[in-house]
């Protein structure tokens, strides 16, 4: 008993970690521009896919392979996402930041579909499974004889760089003063000469680049990947955000941590919990957003009138 | 050009008649024209036809006007031309079974577009749980045939009923929640129904259930083909007028409710939520009836479907389903009955007439619905502002 709850605690902070990452790009992207980005699910799932192509294009140029290759296509991966980030920030999603929260939803879910499709056409066999590489492999160290592997250690340690990376970022420098400006009053920020398309731009990337690592973990975590991984992970991720309060850092963090809590408790204790995870994960949901309507961190806002 | 809005206020009263019913024509000719189109130029041609038709309303929105004014003028007229092409449309489309089975599903996804333009139109609460009140429908009927052998007119209301409890409580978080919050809340309800009906022994899991009878009226079964006056057509043609009688009562439902309190009220629940509570609206009770209503209608046609077709799957009502159900009715125009249906329309025959592009069917879909969405962001008809009476 006591190795399966140290093997099930392992596993949900691996992935609370993930979904923590995830929700963090939702919450990051709702704070500046007031607009859910439901694609972020499926911009994070095409990082392993570039990093996949990256080490394949390497090996049939190169003739080379190894672990510094694919730690390369990684990074370039990570990055590449960021740039998409901007990119469809551009071409989509900013005009619709003063339109209805709705009118954002359903265009950027309509992104999300041209997202996968567009994986499923470019990959070659893009509609298969593809198998991704475990980032570190070996088990780190043994605790009530379960093993821990590196790489469930490399999940925690890049979680806790990127979130005091962020934190650091966003209260130490002046681009993250006014990322922070502009996600509290966007007019007020720009009459103080903050120009927001630069916010964007840096909101957006911080938030896909996270996002893209989220992924990878994710295809590591799994050791596979498919073009629609991106649903799920943006259902969850967003799901994630929104029971820790939209906009709150910690909230995302604690949001990631419940939703992959229950869903690991589904997993062990509930008989035939596997194919009834979403469903408990779902009701969760609902049952904190009826009790804490602007999730468990969130400010209430009090309307003036 | 100030002179023409001023008298097309007002159009005569043949003029108005002849515009009504060529109009109507032209609508008809060219869904039978995109419905039989085939191949991929003559759909981008037709497409193309269709997007300068737009620019050109959106150009001269005199022309909006006029027709609006004309449909004023001469209702019945108006309604004749509609009822006579609705009625003789299968017999112009004969034994193309696949025509049929489109037009069905536009009419069923218009039901449903209707349903959820209650809120999203009027009141503007999202709901992406219309597609679990579709299944909810779909399933109770479904079940009720199978094993208990009732017949569809007595499932119809039980699901309907069924559907509209799961409506009220969906309802029940939205006098705490809003906006984005309340629209996760209803994802999740709608992802909960779709995974239990994906996972209970009794529902058929990921095979669904199979096998539901066809229904029968006055001892014609819908499986027998339809004969007319000697005419034959294909037994689709049954479903097509159960289908549009549904269109039709789902139309005469949205009308008689815009134009009562409840409609009013739903209306300054959009408009102000506070303003409308120190009005005296009981905001936390039209939020739920909104709820309400939609199932309602949903499981309508959600039942109809399942007979329809005679074979349900928890693939036919996933969260994408709603997606889809919301974009109609964002495409069309919100508040708008006439828009909403245009959408439903629309968004059912395109993606099908796309299959010419084959496997790029999907990202072509998308791109259409983010271009509509930039360029016009009102929706294809827009809502009209509401007239009290007199001028």
């Amino acid at each position: 008993m006591a190795e399966l709850l140290v093997q099930q605690l392992v596993n949900w902070i691996t992935l609370g970690c993930i979904y923590a990452l995830l929700a963090i790009g939702f919450s990051l992207i709702f704070g500046v521009l007031n607009v859910i980005h439901f694609s972020h699910g499926d911009v994070a799932m095409t990082a392993p896919f570039i990093a996949l192509a990256l080490v394949q294009g390497s090996m049939a140029v190169v003739g080379v392979t190894g672990p510094a290759w694919l730690l390369l296509a990684v990074v370039v991966a990570v990055l590449a996402v960021g740039v998409i980030g901007i990119a469809l920030d551009k071409i989509v999603i900013r005009r619709f930041r003063d339109a209805p929260a709705m009118m954002a939803l359903v265009a950027t879910v309509a992104l999300g579909i041209v997202i996968r499709e567009l994986i499923r056409h470019l990959y070659p066999q893009g509609s298969n499974p593809h198998a991704f590489p475990r980032l570190v492999s070996g088990m780190a160290f043994e605790v009530a004889g379960v093993s821990v592997s590196w790489f469930a250690l490399l999940v925690v340690a890049i979680t806790a760089i990127l979130v005091t990376l962020l934190f650091v970022f966003l209260r130490m420098t002046a681009l993250g003063l006014r990322i922070r400006a502009a996600s509290e009053d966007r007019v007020v920020a720009r009459m103080m000469g903050i120009r927001d398309s630069r916010v964007f731009r840096a909101t957006f990337f911080i938030a896909s680049a996270i996002g893209a690592i989220a992924g990878l973990l994710f295809a590591s975590y799994a050791g596979v990947t498919r073009f629609d991984f991106g649903v799920m992970a943006g259902l969850l991720g967003f799901s994630a955000a929104v029971i820790g309060g939209l906009g709150s850092m910690p909230g995302a963090i604690l949001g990631g941590l419940i939703i992959a809590g229950i869903e690991v408790l589904a997993q062990t204790f509930v008989p035939d919990g596997a194919s009834y995870r979403l469903v408990f994960v779902f009701l969760l949901v609902i049952a904190v957003l009826i009790f804490r309507p602007a999730g468990l961190l969130g400010r209430t806002v009090m309307e003036k009138v | 050009m100030r002179q023409d809005i001023a008298s097309s206020a007002s159009p005569g009263k043949s003029a108005a008649v002849a515009f009504t019913v060529a109009s109507q024509l032209v609508g008809a000719v060219f869904l039978y024209l995109i419905l039989k189109a085939d191949g991929g130029l003559q759909i981008v041609g037709l497409l193309a036809l269709l997007g300068l038709g737009f620019f050109i309303l959106e150009k001269q929105p005199w022309i909006a006007e006029q027709a609006m004014a004309s449909f004023a003028r001469v209702p019945l007229v108006s309604m004749i031309t509609a009822g006579i092409i609705v009625v003789g449309f299968p017999f112009i489309v004969g034994s193309n079974t696949y025509i049929l089975h489109l037009l069905i599903v536009a009419q069923l996804y218009a039901v449903l577009a209707l349903a959820l333009n209650f809120q999203l139109g009027s009141a503007n609460i999202p709901n992406f749980a219309t597609g679990a009140s579709y299944g909810i429908g779909a399933y109770v009927s479904a079940l009720l045939a199978i094993n208990f052998g009732l017949s569809f007119w007595l499932t119809l209301p039980v699901a309907a009923l069924a559907a509209t409890l799961f409506g009220f409580i969906i309802g029940i978080p939205s006098m705490r929640t809003r906006d984005t919050y309340l629209a996760l809340v209803t994802i999740a309800f709608g992802v909960v129904v779709q995974q239990l009906l994906n996972n209970f022994e009794w529902t058929g899991g990921p095979n669904g259930l199979v096998g539901i009878p066809a229904p029968s009226l006055f001892g014609h079964s819908f499986a027998d083909p339809l004969v007319v006056f000697g005419w034959r057509l294909p037994s689709q043609a049954n479903f097509y007028y159960l289908s549009a009688a549904l269109v039709v009562v789902a139309i005469i439902t949205a009308h008689r409710l815009h134009s009562s309190r409840i409609g009013l009220a739903w209306n300054a629940l959009r408009a102000d939520e506070i303003a409308a509570k120190a009005q005296g609206i009981n905001v936390a009770w039209y939020k739920v009836l909104a709820f309400a209503v939609d199932a309602f209608l949903a499981a309508f046609a959600g039942t109809i479907y399942a007979f329809y077709v005679s074979y349900i799957s928890p693939d036919n009502f996933t969260f994408l389903v709603s997606v889809t159900i919301m974009t109609m009715v964002i495409v069309g125009g919100m508040d708008n009955i006439f828009g909403v249906i245009v959408g439903a329309f629309l968004l059912t025959i395109l993606p099908e007439k796309l299959r010419a592009f084959s496997d790029y069917r999907l990202l072509f879909f998308g791109v259409v619905i983010i271009g509509f969405l930039m360029i016009r962001p009102q929706g294809l008809f827009p809502q009209r502002m509401r007239r009290y009476g007199g001028e």
